[in-house]
């Protein structure tokens, strides 16, 4: 096959992963036709699903697939996906990373567009650095602190990345900007304008989200992604080269493979256009060393060798390709790292003595050690909430848990029936569950209490009982009883009082979200009470 | 019928050429004028009943004949009219819970408003829950689906601030379709609420409007009736075909719910309301804002000065 119609195939395969993973990110909604679906009405029992399998990429992550055992003991849902994956690598080292990867994809054109570096400084770039031993190190960090029981891949796994990163801060983002244009046409006296911004809104909504989405610290995942997105102009795919740890888990496999890069000394003329087309900094060019474990298969100098020096080849040598140069320092400072952070995360005692108040997690959720040892922070969960209520956590979780998943019930709150978070959770940190675990027992997101002090009723200020109003349980979790109250004027007047029962509150928190006492709320959700944990209950 | 079109395109002719303009000054629009001459029960205060005593009657049919025993819908509306209805889907609930409009009794009307030549007849409700939950279990999609009504989505674009001029609510946003109407239906499922004490026809115009509306529950009766007032519906049908008797108005089990296979239909709101407040053994003066209604003159709650009809399937 001529090199050419390998860069193109490699081209097509790069556009239809980066299609798929985008639409399979857009689908992570609410049904958009579920509606319209007759039957769920009456079958009580059935819950909203969503038929599209969202957890794909996620399943064929290897990375994931192999810390969720290694730290949770626990085989996620179509792991063989990933396991197909490192059978491929084996064979064909890292075409993932060339073929496949939709993060891989976004580098490699911000890299590849009208270079920012040109002729020498390209070459330059793009010569072998030992900074790319970071990605061994993290690697060897990462699998090691989840062997101990803190799993951190997903903060820097390219899948989870490059999800979170979309889901949370690039579709919001443009999503404000959107609406906030269509709400000043919708405010406009101009009709054709007011027609234009529903017609708008309607085509947008479905994929920006309806109304305006927003993410505790969105602002900071989104600068992160974009600075991950501007390196490329430094040193093209610098991610890849430097930091993915998804890389250098397929790199130690792809000492195996059988597709090698054939050098000929004899034609070379040192032209060295193979390493400016590089974008793995595998040192391409006849006389060095093919590093197979960094070559992302992108067959560029294959493509650019204007001499046919170099070809790639399936040959059955008996011998395997060169070792990864990973370097002993940065697999042991790895070893330190990975068995320091996750003690270090125990120290502010969330896993063993306390539980933070705010600290609410989807229904459905494990213990928080299971939870710390599952949870990828990919923001899937995040993504097909309804409401907007979960939202990654900053301190809440503590250093540990930075960015799982939590609701913050001024945001939203939890739909009494839904029960979407569980079902596409692609690890089981939150486990797919029924609306009846939800509605009867065992599930209890927390408990709610009344601020009396802020209360309208019970500070004297007139009657209220919007949080009975909307309470979901039957009977309901907030009950009132008419009391008398002295007002300004010191005369009584016999309002109804909102009194909780305990035993009856799902915390569900929509009497938070709804009650006209906004920004700290009069009653307000606490983990007290979670089903998920045994020590944080209240009740005997 | 086609008799009574003719004789009035007659006179209107007539009236034009004797200087109408002149006329319909001091006599208000000649063509409301005249309807009410012909039209009888149209402008009279009048309730019909319907009840559904036969077994596995069906809803279809029993919303028609009320809508037939009112003098029919093209009373109502004309051809070409764009009409919005109101349901309650409020709750993401399933029908059989009463949390919200029965999905055949919507059906229904939006069907008679087809029959009758509407231009456009349109869904339109700011819940409570997430709306498309809400479309979704409640059946008002389904319903949208199989009518070919529009279902319009509660955007915030859609919420723009007017003039109400109540006693208590002046200015506040407003959700636009039902406004821009030319017909409204007020299609309310009758349940307890544990403020208001029943939510019914005049109620359910809190689902009319958007803004910061936990706010008005300080001064629930006062706000129901400033509604009302504003919103002032061609006509209000409540279904009570089930109704849910405690843990109002999101109930969320079955024995909540009690059958009373009602449908009572009204041009007065107040009527309406306090016709069907019966069915919960209250009497209309224990509910505040139909008390307060009649006071503010939105309508009567005193039945015997209405024409009242009862339909029986």
């Amino acid at each position: 096959m001529k090199a050419t119609h390998l860069v193109w195939i490699r081209r097509i395969s790069q556009g239809f992963f980066l299609v798929l993973f985008l639409f399979l990110l857009i689908e992570s909604r609410l049904p958009q036709d579920i509606y319209l679906r007759y039957s769920l009405v009456f079958l009580s029992e059935q819950d909203l699903r969503i038929g599209w399998p969202l957890a794909f990429f996620f399943q064929l992550d290897p990375l994931i697939w192999l810390s969720s055992l290694l730290s949770g003991h626990h085989l996620i849902k179509g792991f063989w996906w990933g396991i197909a994956l490192i059978l491929m690598t084996l064979f064909l080292g890292r075409v993932f990373c060339g073929f496949i990867c939709p993060l891989g994809t976004v580098h490699h054109v911000v890299s590849w567009f009208r270079p920012a570096l040109k002729g020498q400084r390209m070459i330059e770039a793009n010569q072998k650095s030992p900074s790319q031993k970071v990605k061994y190190f993290l690697l060897s960090s990462l699998l090691v602190g989840a062997l101990i029981g803190l799993n951190l891949t997903g903060l820097i796994d390219p899948i989870s990345l490059f999800f979170r990163s979309l889901a949370l801060a690039v579709l919001p983002g443009l999503g404000v900007g959107l609406k906030e244009i269509f709400e000043w046409m919708a405010k406009t006296d101009v009709r054709i304008l007011n027609q234009l911004s529903y017609g708008a809104e309607v085509l947008v909504s479905p994929v920006f989200g309806y109304g305006y989405q927003s993410y505790q610290s969105a602002w900071f995942i989104g600068m992160i992604f974009l600075i991950t997105i501007l390196l490329n102009r430094i040193r093209p795919r610098f991610w890849c080269r430097v930091l993915c740890p998804l890389g250098a888990l397929l790199g130690l496999f792809s000492r195996f493979s059988i597709l090698r890069l054939e050098k000929d000394l004899e034609k070379c003329t040192n032209c060295n256009l193979c390493t400016e087309g590089c974008q793995g900094a595998a040192s391409p060019i006849p006389g060095q060393h093919w590093e197979n474990a960094e070559c992302l298969m992108c067959f560029n100098c294959f493509d650019f060798c204007p001499e046919g020096a170099l070809s790639f080849r399936f040959t059955w040598h008996p011998k395997l390709n060169k070792q990864p140069d990973m370097g002993r320092r940065a697999l042991l400072t790895g070893l330190l790292a990975g068995i320091s952070i996750p003690l270090l995360g125990r120290l502010d005692g969330q896993v063993h003595k306390t539980s933070e108040p705010r600290l609410i997690r989807p229904p459905g959720s494990s213990t928080e050690k299971d939870f710390l040892r599952l949870c990828q922070r990919c923001g899937l969960c995040m993504k097909v909430c309804p409401t907007n209520v979960i939202n990654p956590t900053i301190g809440e979780a503590g250093m540990a848990g930075f960015w799982t998943p939590h609701l913050i019930m001024t945001q939203g709150y939890c739909e009494y029936t839904c029960t979407l978070c569980g079902s596409v959770c692609p690890t089981g940190a939150i486990r797919e569950i029924s609306a009846r675990e939800k509605i009867e027992r065992p599930i209890r997101i927390g408990s709610v209490y009344v601020d009396r002090g802020r209360c309208l009723p019970w500070s004297g200020n007139g009657p209220c009982i919007v949080c009975e109003e909307h309470c979901p349980t039957s009977p309901k979790a907030i009950y009132f009883r008419k009391e008398v109250v002295p007002g300004a004027d010191g005369k009584g007047k016999l309002v109804p009082l909102p009194y909780v029962d305990l035993k009856r509150c799902v915390g569900c928190g929509i009497c938070e979200y709804k009650c006209p006492v906004k920004g700290r709320p009069a009653i307000r959700v606490i983990s007290a009470g979670e089903s998920r944990s045994l020590k944080n209950q209240i009740l005997l | 019928m086609n008799h009574l079109i003719t004789r009035r395109t007659a006179l209107k002719r007539l009236l034009r050429i004797s200087g109408g303009l002149a006329l319909s000054a001091f006599s208000g629009w000649p063509e409301e004028g005249l309807r009410s001459v012909w039209a009888g029960p149209k402008n009279r205060g009048f309730i019909v009943e319907g009840l559904g005593q036969g077994e596995g009657y069906s809803i279809e049919e029993l919303t028609r004949r009320v809508f037939e025993a009112a003098g029919g819908i093209t009373q109502f509306i004309s051809k070409g009219d764009v009409v919005v209805v109101k349901p309650n889907i409020s709750w993401a609930r399933r029908p059989d819970l009463a949390a919200t409009t029965n999905p055949e009794v919507l059906e229904a009307v939006i069907g008679l408003c087809q029959e009758a030549g509407a231009r456009r007849v349109r869904i339109a409700d700011n819940t409570i829950n997430d709306p498309r939950r809400c479309f979704a279990l409640s059946g008002a999609g389904m319903v949208a689906k199989k009518t070919g009504a529009e279902l319009i989505y509660p955007r915030s674009s859609l919420m723009r601030e007017m003039k109400l001029g109540g006693n208590r609510l002046d200015v506040w946003p407003v959700f636009v379709p039902l406004v821009e109407a030319d017909k409204l239906i007020n299609l309310p499922v009758a349940k307890h609420h544990g403020l208001s004490s029943l939510t019914l026809g005049m109620k359910n115009w809190i689902g009319a409007i958007g803004g910061r509306r936990s706010a008005l529950h300080q001064d629930i009766h006062q706000i129901i009736v400033d509604l009302a007032q504003f919103f002032s519906p061609t006509l209000t049908l409540i279904d009570a075909t089930r109704i849910m008797i405690r843990n109002g108005p999101s109930g969320g089990r079955l024995s909540d719910v009690a059958t009373r296979n009602t449908l009572v239909l009204g041009n007065d709101q107040v009527a309406a309301d306090a016709k069907a407040s019966t069915l919960f053994g209250l009497s209309p003066e224990q509910v505040g804002h139909i008390l307060l209604g009649q006071k503010r003159g939105l309508g009567t709650y005193d039945l015997q000065q209405l024409d009242q009809r009862q339909v029986i399937l």
